[in-house]
């Protein structure tokens, strides 16, 4: 039986640009997330996706709403959130000088693993993620392939019930982007609650088991990828992201499409 | 402070990844390690064989002049043949044409000009520098040697020389004396003799504890910053402090972890040098003279580590901090010198003569712990003024230990952001400039006031004061495209603020003449605290009303310009309202460059920022501005002294002061766009956020 593992209500976050004045980056959100699911958030660059997942991993704080991460509030119990998330995106790197064994060794700690099975789960990882090879060579010496494989099982390292991706395929090549996609399926199959970022429409369609819409800080549809096809009327993921922009009164979704999200 | 198992895995990963740094190991700390005493040996060695040649050489020089034979005469008389020896130093004479020439091609390396007293009165006509000639003697012969100064030989032989010239003099006096008659050889007139009780420790432990903490803190700083700029700045580059930040740690921890870390590589650092220095002077590689060496008993060696813990604590904790605001490694190098040069101008406290502890710099962190290891050393503590002075630099050791730990929660400082404002200019861009504009507009302000001066006194004031002051906000306001009547508050206030202003500023003079006479008695500062234009500074030959429109009303509306003007507007996004009256208040004192008028004008400044912020208007501080300097002034000139009366008068003031501030909240407008002003402005507190995007 599934259950919520990630919930947002009215979440919101306000900036105070010199520039701009007040921008509103994150306007009233309302997501869920269950375990074994992956909940794709789509959305152009600027749309809010970043900042939403920062809220939900404490690195920024609401403005409004609330959410909650296995239970617990973001803004209460903010290290109890971080030790139920693996966090990545293509701004969490690794620590160049140490090695793959001691890079796990030393997330799985800071996230309180037990220690006396931590050893334990250290190797697990070595021999699920394929890293024998280079498991004590220091991370800066790896190549691009080895590091992705070492973040992602630093992600895990402490075997979080809640996984964010936020665009993780964005620095990659292809061929790393689709192993990555593999291995975040795998992921929800061991029943993690993942929710995933992209501007790519493809990678939505293909990842994800239902998609929400972010577009200008707003969440404007959540929904299978069928459901918002019946919804639409339109079959291709690039038509209904367009259908829903425009609907939202913004005159630029078209342009924003067409610029930057990227088929 | 908890070590957590969390802490302990951070301290690891830092110094795990420092040590596998091989090029930072081995430029910052084996290349210091070996090239110290090869340094210092060197140095040494360079000085013995300089001091060695000095002392054996042979100075050359050549006599001229009138009274040249007669010098020569005497010099052979006394000093033997014509080359002269004693103590190794040989002074041979020779024979040139053109004694100044040869000393510039530096075949001399001086020479003896021996004048009749004619040639002399004549040079010194011909040259107003030289010392007139003795009147009374008009057959009096002058020697004068010439140098060239840029020559250590020259210096030392012409030395020399003068040393044998004085001998002469002495031994031709006393010869005389004794001739008519002298009963007592002269030289016994009397005899002078020093008897030094101070015993060894002392004089040993006045001479360490002058140095020592200047010497901790630089290798501390020099040691530490090796992992603290790298430590937040190098993670924000290379993207690890997002990775960190979404794990378990807390910010308390990771800032901890780092903190111990950088205190434990800077203490490690200064160790390997200082037990590096101890082996080569232990193994006499490099002779220092016995006064290096100081006897520390174990207690002593106890006091100096507590002492020292705030100031190590503070080190580290500054480091970090200038670590967590630089947005890359290469911005946190930028830092390090000025950090440097801040953290080692309070250590030399101790050099300056006389400076007690029980004195203003008890206030002083790091100053205030550097004198009381003096006073350790020396041996005479007063124990409380130490508590003191530690428990201080320890507050404010934890206190920036605290910013860091807040930096860690600042978004800004976390998503690192580029501002903006740099693609917008106009206003937005001002705001981000603000602080970097008066920095500036200060050093230029320096230039002026002590450059600039006309003969009239008027002219100066109404220059360095009216035009200055007033060119500064509209030049901003013309480069910025700023709205010239919000960027100088230009708007009404309730009328009620006016009252409290003619209450206020009376009461405000009279109450800090007063309380400045108390703070005296603790911390001794001239008694000219407030704006305080003492008699001198009052020309008698200017009317006295020229005097209040040059010194207070002209001042009054442009310095309010300026200061809660356009500086406020641009700091209302930046800071809380609190923050912005210290902040003015203290950069209007720095602008007024005696020293002991800063304490005063900045609780002025901060008093007239306050006033702004709570009627969103500059008129008000004006007219306080024109009331405070013109009574000052008025009573000035009327010889009378406000510091005379007594303390109840004081509280009295305070009260009345106290009562024209409440007032003025009372008819509050709230200063416009006070975004961090949550619960200053009446209005229920809205949902903005603090960050910047």
């Amino acid at each position: 039986m599934p259950e919520v593992r990630v919930r947002t209500e009215d979440l919101t976050k306000v900036f105070y640009d010199d520039g701009r004045g007040e921008v509103r980056a994150v306007d009233s959100v309302n997501i869920t997330c269950e375990s074994g699911e992956i909940l794709g958030l789509l959305g152009a660059n600027g749309a809010g996706k970043t900042t939403t997942l920062r809220m939900l991993a404490t690195v920024l704080a609401p403005t409004g709403g609330n959410a909650w991460v296995h239970g617990h509030e973001v803004r209460e119990a903010a290290e109890q959130v971080r030790a139920s998330l693996g966090f990545y995106s293509a701004s969490t790197a690794l620590y160049p000088k140490i090695t793959p064994r001691e890079t796990l060794r030393f997330f799985a700690r800071v996230n309180n693993y037990p220690k006396a099975r931590l050893e334990q789960r250290v190797e697990y990882l070595i021999d699920r993620f394929g890293m024998e090879s280079f498991s004590d060579s220091r991370v800066e010496k790896l190549s691009s392939g080895m590091k992705q494989k070492v973040s992602i099982a630093r992600t895990v390292a402490h075997d979080p019930p809640v996984l964010i991706f936020d665009e993780p395929t964005v620095a990659l090549d292809v061929l790393n982007a689709i192993e990555l996609r593999d291995i975040i399926a795998k992921l929800r199959d061991d029943g993690k609650a993942i929710i995933f970022s992209t501007h790519i429409m493809s990678e939505a369609e293909q990842l994800c088991d239902r998609i929400a819409i972010i577009h200008h800080g707003r969440i404007l549809a959540t929904d299978t990828l069928d459901g918002l096809r019946q919804s639409t009327g339109h079959h291709y993921l690039e038509d209904i992201f367009v259908h829903y922009a425009n609907s939202s009164g913004s005159d630029d979704a078209i342009g924003m499409v067409s610029d930057e999200v990227v088929g | 402070m908890k070590i957590t198992p969390t802490v302990r895995a951070i301290i690891g990963l830092e110094l795990r990844s420092l040590i596998r740094d091989v090029r930072t190991v081995l430029m910052s700390i084996v290349l210091p390690v070996l090239l110290m005493p090869v340094i210092l040996l060197i140095s040494v060695q360079m000085e013995d064989r300089r001091v060695e040649r000095e002392s054996t050489r042979t100075y050359t020089f050549a006599v001229t002049g009138a009274e040249g034979a007669m010098a020569g005469d005497l010099l052979r008389d006394h000093l033997g043949s014509e080359t002269t020896q004693s103590d190794g130093v040989r002074l041979a004479r020779v024979e040139v044409e053109d004694p100044r020439a040869a000393l510039e091609a530096d075949e001399l390396d001086f020479y003896l000009e021996a004048l009749s007293a004619r040639e002399w009165q004549e040079a010194a006509e011909a040259d107003s520098t030289l010392r007139p000639g003795l009147d009374d003697f008009d057959d009096t012969p002058v020697f004068r040697l010439v140098i060239k100064s840029d020559r250590t030989a020259s210096r030392n032989g012409a030395d020399e020389l003068s040393d044998r010239l004085i001998d002469i003099r002495s031994d031709r006096r006393d010869s005389v004396l004794i001739a008519a008659g002298f009963p007592i050889p002269p030289a016994e007139v009397a005899v002078f003799d020093t008897a030094n009780v101070a015993s060894l420790d002392e004089v040993q432990g006045a001479r360490m504890g002058r140095f020592l903490t200047l010497f901790l803190v630089m290798l501390m700083v020099m040691g530490g910053s090796v992992l603290a700029v790298d430590t937040l700045a190098g993670e924000k580059e290379r993207g690890t402090l997002v990775t960190i930040l979404t794990t378990a740690a807390s910010r308390d921890e990771i800032v901890t972890a780092k903190l111990l870390a950088v205190i434990a590589v800077a203490l490690a650092i200064a160790v390997v040098q200082v037990v590096n220095l101890w082996v080569y002077l232990g193994l006499d590689l490099i002779p220092v003279g016995s006064s290096f060496a100081v006897s520390i008993t174990p207690g002593t060696a106890a006091i100096l580590l507590v002492l020292y813990l705030p100031i190590v604590a503070l080190t580290a904790g500054l480091l970090l901090l200038t670590s967590a605001y630089a947005k890359s490694f290469k911005e946190a190098q930028l830092w390090l010198t000025p950090v440097l040069l801040g953290m080692i101008a309070p250590t030399l406290a101790p050099l300056l003569p006389n400076l007690q502890l029980q004195s203003a710099i008890i206030v002083v962190p790091i100053a205030n712990v550097s004198i009381a290891v003096r006073d350790v050393l020396v041996g005479q503590p007063s124990w409380l003024a130490v508590g003191i002075a530690w428990s201080i630099t320890a507050a404010v050791a934890a206190w920036v230990t605290s910013l860091s730990v807040r930096a860690l929660s600042d978004e800004a400082v976390i998503t690192g952001d580029t501002t903006r404002a740099e693609f917008l200019g106009g206003p937005a861009l001002f705001r981000a400039r603000v602080l970097r504009l008066f920095m500036l507009f200060w050093a230029v302000k320096v230039l002026i006031d002590f450059n600039l001066a006309w003969d009239d006194l008027r002219v100066t004031i109404f220059m360095n004061v009216g035009v200055v002051f007033l060119a500064f906000p509209l030049i901003l306001i013309r480069i910025f495209k700023l709205d010239p009547v919000e960027a100088l508050a230009l708007r009404a206030p309730k009328p009620g603020v006016w009252i409290a202003v003619l209450l206020g500023a009376p009461a405000g003079l009279l109450a800090f003449t007063i309380v400045a006479q108390f703070v005296n008695l603790f911390i001794p500062v001239p008694p000219e605290m407030l704006e305080n234009f003492g008699q001198a500074l009052l020309p008698p030959d200017i009317p006295v009303w020229q005097i209040i429109v040059m010194m207070s009303v002209i001042p009054g509306i442009v310095e309010e310009l300026t200061f809660r003007g356009i500086l406020i507007h641009g700091l209302r996004t930046r800071w809380s309202p609190t923050l912005i009256a210290l902040v003015t208040g203290l950069m209007f004192g720095f602008f007024h460059f005696q020293l002991f008028r800063i304490p005063g004008t900045a609780v002025l400044g901060m008093i007239l920022a306050s006033v702004v912020l709570m009627t969103g208007s500059v008129f008000p501080a004006m007219l306080w501005h024109i009331l405070n300097n013109g009574l000052a002034l008025y009573l000035a000139t009327q010889d009378v002294d406000l510091s005379v009366e007594s303390w109840p008068v004081g509280v009295a003031a305070l009260a009345a002061l106290g009562m024209s501030m409440w007032l003025i909240w009372k008819n509050r407008t709230p200063y416009p766009g006070l975004t961090k002003a949550t619960r200053f402005a009446s209005e229920p507190a809205t949902t903005l956020a603090s960050g910047r995007r």
